[in-house]
């Protein structure tokens, strides 16, 4: 093996386009963005951006049926990868648009914005393909670092900031962790390469040696962190919150497709092995995170907290995809990412509608009426919401079915049972939005400042006390209302305006979640590529 | 002929959707012409489709079009598929043909009500759910149909949902419709324990391999599929719904409760005739109830006194007749009745419309008669409805009542009382409906008529409930103020004599020994039936004979009752008095239901509402998991304290765990 690396690697250059165009995309807006014009900054950065996405969208199309090695053992493509990499680039897609009139890139300048940004969907897209633990962490890092700087982008919000260093902070301690775990896996196996690892394992029978569970102890942790499984969840609603919200919709989404993409390889290709010894131990996470997700969920009046922790709780679901060692658990799993991505999306765009119409922030409150004065807001919302639920004829019913069927399958009914009292208890959560949107007069004072700018709390997130009305919104992490005059650009919360690009998001990923609950087989036959890569599951 | 197919489904679902988004913006009148031209354009697209389909091979007319696979995984292969064979175009011609001249009768019927684009919403969606049902090609869609249906049914009785016997009606006849969907539901799942595919062919074709040795699970589900098919078509004990379902405007009655809906039950198991020819038990279940259901529900119609219930029993009875017929393996028969049925009842609705609008909203025959010269009209129609539904040579029921039972005969075994049933149902028949048109037409005109002969339309001082006499106001919820158009709009003119017609000729596309129309059209369906029968001459003859006599046998008998010597009547009444307190109060079938179901599922639901409910499930079940949820709820917030120190020493405290729990597997 040594001998063969002084020769070089081969490059596998047209399998490795998605990737290279990425790339090549982040320079290029980084020095647009360094153009003296406003129209080229405010608009053809994100243009320039969104065509970089649309670029690695066509080439990821164009290479939907290789599978194959792209640079000596490090990055493969296959099927789980490019399906995968078509998550990330829509959502990025989805978030170019939802940040194109937003604040936090004026704040940060664009060029850097989406620089991060693209650079973040580059590591997700490595972190898809490794097949090496150390293109993994490399992976893992180059999609992280960016992120804890995006959630930092409106620098004039003590909140955003906050969130992003405490995204960095803990961030840092999973990442560590999580590198800890490869080493110790690495000198148990003696090798970094997923194969060898699973050739090491089951050659030597590494299943009880201490410093190969050690490993896998540490990896789970570490990977439990960045998929926000519970109890790695905590910094989840605090970063959540105080992020910008494109931001938040694109770490909700992409960020979670990238977490299970390699949850999915490295437990089911590299540590299959192991199963018997990780599969329980994740098995009780996934119960202990659908649990927790929910029952935090619950009432929380701000509606970015609250789908944080219904993403830890979703993040339980779709664990246990990956317990389940199966090909129908990996395909259950990517086709939940894949309905996860749409319905998310589309409640994202409809909080960020409203805030920017109204000064609420992204509080309840700034839904309530919404039923009877913006129609087009208020059914995307309805449907990510039943769609969350797992209500029939939309996405997230057939996704929960499938997880559901999944975890029978796979001698994990009690599993299944979990997934379901989850969702029952979910529904408390999310038909209060829908009660919200329909059943309530829109509140007279919409435009108004609600909140006096008292004295700041020291820390976001504290004490997220119930729907206990408006005092303790005041009190929680939410978005300051529009406090007059700090912020002079036209796209600041309560300025009123409603941006046409954040209903379209809405609608179409509404559609989108409807569509896949409706006609899920075109889903099901993309998702199906994904069992090539796990030749090893039934 | 795949577009044609599924137009015939997207006209009528297009039409509901639309007329429900622009009813508040476009005036009322349109929405009515948009229905119409909705359902008009799927009876063309029907008609194309047949067209099309007789230009096949022969081996060729049972075409599946899958629109999209809805899930094919774990084990279910649930498409959205449309069956075109010769059985569903059939449905299809007579239920969107049938619907279209309903829809135009409702134009001018409907006039003056305040929900009148509500009204053309929902009749559309029913025409909608209806074509869904006989057009379905797997079981998943056939349930999706059933059930919508019967929620169409429910919306339609309760039309006027502020007239409380109108939405008690319609509870009743939702929750026995529920009982059927349930039934049809579990016998899918019986079949497709067996089968594992929800595909009508598929299930069909390997039904002899799929259940050898465990015909049981096919008796049972056949069984659990007729109760679907009683509770649509109500047959007894499940037909207590179809009398009260009157409450519903007139041309609802004619469209569901005589026509499509109530004949789904016919079609299901001709659908099914595959599955019910290796479970004989089921099929003769089958005929007996409909055998049954004929006998009771016409010595019901004889003295029930309101016009529209008579009409109701009679449909009970005529469907009865059906469901005998494809039980017993007359399928084509059953199907030709059903056909028939379906022009002469809707005819005989809408003339008792007509007469209703007369008599200002009440159906009540003991104030009716002498209409004959008020409405000469709907006289004619009246009486080319009755002539056809009391089996008269040449009018389209006496055939195919005919045929059923010349098929019965000629079967011969235990069919013999069948048979003889039918005949005795046909003397039955005849009575009521001419007793129906004696006492509403001859005799001396009524005030109301009077008034009609006068040319001018009876109002009531104050509306009012039929049934109940309560007072009503004319806004949104009750009938219109105007409700009484009474013949006079072409519309309603256009509409009876398209049906008028139909009754007199339908007959004619089946006439023994003459013409085989029918027959040889629905032949691919059930070409691989192995029930045979070939009646002989002389049965052939018998029957036709004594069915024209039993016909006018029984219209004499009315003639000499109610018109001859008026108090006839009353005199058999108490002579009879027993019988006629059974007759007159529907052999006390609700009371019975009352005393079997209700009751006891009452009690026990006051039990569970008392004791188990507010003790276990209010106390211990819902208080102690809200309260686990709501303290799992405060938990997970107080761990959330914002301090970043919490949070890494959480992280470190469950990174110990899980590493802890890893080395006790070294």
């Amino acid at each position: 093996m040594n001998g063969r690396k002084l020769e070089g690697p081969a490059i596998d250059f047209a399998g490795l386009s998605p990737l290279l165009a990425l790339l090549g995309g982040a320079v290029v807006v980084l020095m647009v963005g360094l153009l003296r014009g406003r129209a080229a900054r405010e608009h053809g950065v994100p243009a320039l951006s969104f065509a970089t996405l649309a670029a690695s969208l066509g080439l990821t199309i164009w290479q939907l049926d290789s599978s194959e090695e792209l640079v000596a053992g490090a990055l493969a493509i296959d099927g789980l990868g490019t399906v995968l990499n078509i998550l990330f680039v829509s959502a990025g897609m989805a978030t170019v648009l939802l940040s194109w009139r937003a604040l936090a890139p004026r704040e940060s300048a664009h060029g850097e914005f989406h620089a991060l940004l693209l650079t973040s969907i580059a590591g997700m897209v490595v972190l898809a393909w490794s097949t090496n633990l150390v293109t993994v962490f490399l992976g893992l890092e180059l999609l992280s670092i960016p992120l804890y700087v995006l959630c930092a982008t409106e620098m004039r919000r003590a909140t955003s900031l906050e969130s992003g260093l405490k995204y960095l902070i803990v961030g840092s301690l999973g990442s560590a962790v999580f590198l800890y775990g490869l080493a110790l896996i690495y000198g148990a196996t003696g090798s970094t390469d997923f194969a060898g690892i699973a050739e090491a394992n089951s050659a030597v029978g590494l299943s009880s040696d201490p410093l190969m569970l050690t490993g896998i102890a540490l990896s789970v942790v570490g990977l439990g962190f960045k998929a926000s499984v519970a109890p790695f969840h905590q910094w989840t609603p605090d970063v959540y919150e105080g992020a910008p919200t494109p931001v938040t919709a694109f770490m909700a989404v992409a960020t979670k497709a990238a977490a299970f993409g390699i949850f999915l390889r490295l437990f089911d290709v590299a540590l299959i092995d192991s199963a018997t010894a990780w599969a329980p131990a994740l098995a009780a996470l996934a119960t202990v995170t659908i649990i927790a997700g929910n029952v935090g969920a619950l009432g929380q009046s701000s509606l970015k907290r609250m789908l944080a922790y219904s993403s830890v709780a979703q993040a339980g679901y779709m664990l246990a995809g990956v317990v389940v060692t199966s090909g129908l658990g990996v395909r259950a799993t990517v086709f939940y990412l894949a309905v996860y991505l749409v319905m998310n999306l589309a409640a994202f765009a409809v909080i960020i509608a409203r805030e920017r119409e109204t000064s609420l922030g992204d509080d309840l409150a700034a839904v309530e009426g919404i039923g009877a004065t913006r129609p087009v807001l208020a059914w995307p919302m309805t449907i990510a919401m039943l769609s969350l639920a797992g209500i029939p004829a939309t996405g997230g019913f057939i996704g929960k079915f499938f997880l559901i069927d999944a975890t029978v399958d796979g001698g994990y009914a009690w599993l299944g049972f979990v997934i379901v009292i989850g969702s029952m208890i979910s529904l408390a959560y999310y038909l209060r939005v829908i009660a919200a949107i329909w059943m309530r007069d829109a509140p007279a004072v919409a435009q108004s400042t609600p909140v006096p700018a008292g004295p700041r709390p020291a820390l976001a997130g504290g004490s997220p006390e119930g729907d206990a009305g408006p005092g303790s919104v005041a009190l929680g992490a939410e978005s300051p209302p529009a406090q007059a005059g700090a912020v002079v650009y036209g796209g600041e919360p309560g300025g009123g305006k409603a941006h046409w690009e954040v209903a379209l998001v809405a609608v179409l990923c509404a559609a989108l979640t409807v569509a896949a609950g409706v006609v899920p087989q075109p889903l099901f036959d993309l998702v199906q590529r994904c069992g090539d890569a796990f030749t090893n599951l039934v | 002929m795949e577009t044609t197919a599924w137009l015939v489904l997207a006209f009528p679902l297009a039409g509901a959707i639309l007329i429900g988004l622009l009813a508040q913006h476009v005036p009322a009148k349109l929405t009515g012409y948009l229905g119409t031209l909705a359902i008009g354009g799927a009876f063309v697209s029907a008609v194309l489709t047949f067209l099309s389909l007789q230009g096949r091979e022969e081996e060729a007319r049972q075409v599946v079009f899958v629109g999209w696979d809805y899930a094919r995984s774990v084990g279910v292969d649930a498409q959205i598929s449309i069956l075109v064979d010769p059985l569903s175009v059939l449905m299809i011609l007579v239920v969107s043909g049938v619907s279209t001249l309903i829809h135009l009768y409702s134009v001018a019927y409907m006039e003056s009500d305040q929900g009148y684009a509500r009204f053309f919403a929902y009749l559309n969606f029913f025409v909608f759910s209806m074509l869904l049902l006989v057009l379905a090609g797997n079981f998943m869609l056939l349930i999706v149909g059933w059930a919508f249906v019967g929620a169409a049914s429910y919306l339609l009785i309760s039309f006027w949902y502020r007239r409380t016997t109108a939405t008690k009606a319609g509870i009743k006849a939702f929750v026995i419709n529920v009982v059927g969907d349930v039934g049809l539901v579990l016998g899918t799942y019986f079949i497709f324990k067996h089968t594992g595919t929800l595909d009508f062919l598929g299930t069909f074709d390997s039904v002899e391999r799929d259940f050898e040795g465990s015909t049981g699970d096919l008796t049972a589900g056949c069984l659990l599929l007729l109760v679907g098919a009683f509770a649509k078509s109500a047959q007894i004990p499940l037909h207590t719904w179809l009398p009260d379902a009157m409450e519903g405007p007139t041309p609802v009655s004619a469209l569901i409760h005589a026509a499509t809906m109530v004949t789904a039950g016919v079609y299901l198991i001709a659908r099914m005739h595959p599955l019910f020819e290796q479970a004989p038990a089921a099929a003769d279940t089958g005929a007996i109830i409909g055998a049954v259901t004929l006998l009771v529900a016409g010595t019901i119609a004889i003295v029930v006194t309101d016009l529209k219930r008579v009409i109701a029993y009679s449909t009970m009875s005529q469907i009865g007749y059906m469901i005998m017929g494809v039980s017993a393996g007359a399928y084509v028969a059953g199907l030709f009745h059903l056909m028939t049925h379906a022009f002469f009842k809707a005819l005989l609705f809408m003339a008792a419309g007509s007469v209703i609008a007369a008599m200002g909203g009440r159906q009540d025959l003991d104030s009716m008669g002498g209409f004959r010269k008020a409405m000469p009209y709907t006289f004619a129609c009246f009486c080319i409805g009755g002539l056809a539904l009391a089996a008269v040579p040449p009018f389209s029921g006496f055939f195919s009542k005919d045929e059923i039972l010349l098929d019965l005969g000629a079967e011969g075994g235990w069919h013999w009382v069948l048979y003889v049933a039918g005949y005795v149902g046909s003397l039955l028949t005849a009575v009521y409906t001419f007793r129906l048109i004696f006492r509403a037409f001859f005799n001396d005109p009524v005030p109301e008529a009077q008034e009609l002969m006068d040319g001018h339309l009876h109002h009531p001082a104050e509306a009012a409930n039929p049934a109940t006499g309560e007072t009503e106001d004319t806004d949104v919820g009750f009938p219109g103020a105007d409700h009484h158009i009474a013949e006079q709009s072409p519309f309603m003119r256009v509409a009876m004599g398209i049906l008028a017609l139909g009754a007199i000729v339908g007959g004619f596309i089946q006439i023994p020994k003459v013409t085989h129309g029918l027959e040889s059209f629905l032949d691919p369906t059930f070409a691989r039936s192995e029930i045979e029968v070939e009646p002989s001459d002389g049965l052939i003859y018998f029957g036709l004979v004594l069915g024209a006599v039993l016909g006018l046998l029984g219209i004499a008998i009315a003639y000499r009752i109610w018109v001859q010597k008026p108090g006839t009547s009353a005199a058999i009444q108490a002579r009879l008095s027993v019988l006629h307190k059974l007759f007159s109060n529907k052999w006390y079938f609700d009371e019975l239901i009352e005393l079997v179901v209700v009751r006891p599922l009452s009690w026990f639901g006051r039990f569970g509402q008392q004791t188990f409910e507010r003790i276990f499930v209010n106390g211990a079940l819902v208080g102690g998991t809200t309260g686990l949820v709501r303290a799992g709820s405060a938990a997970v917030r107080a761990v959330q304290s914002g301090y970043l120190r919490s949070y890494a020493a959480l992280l470190l405290g469950g990174l110990a765990v899980v590493g802890f729990y890893f080395l006790l597997q070294a």
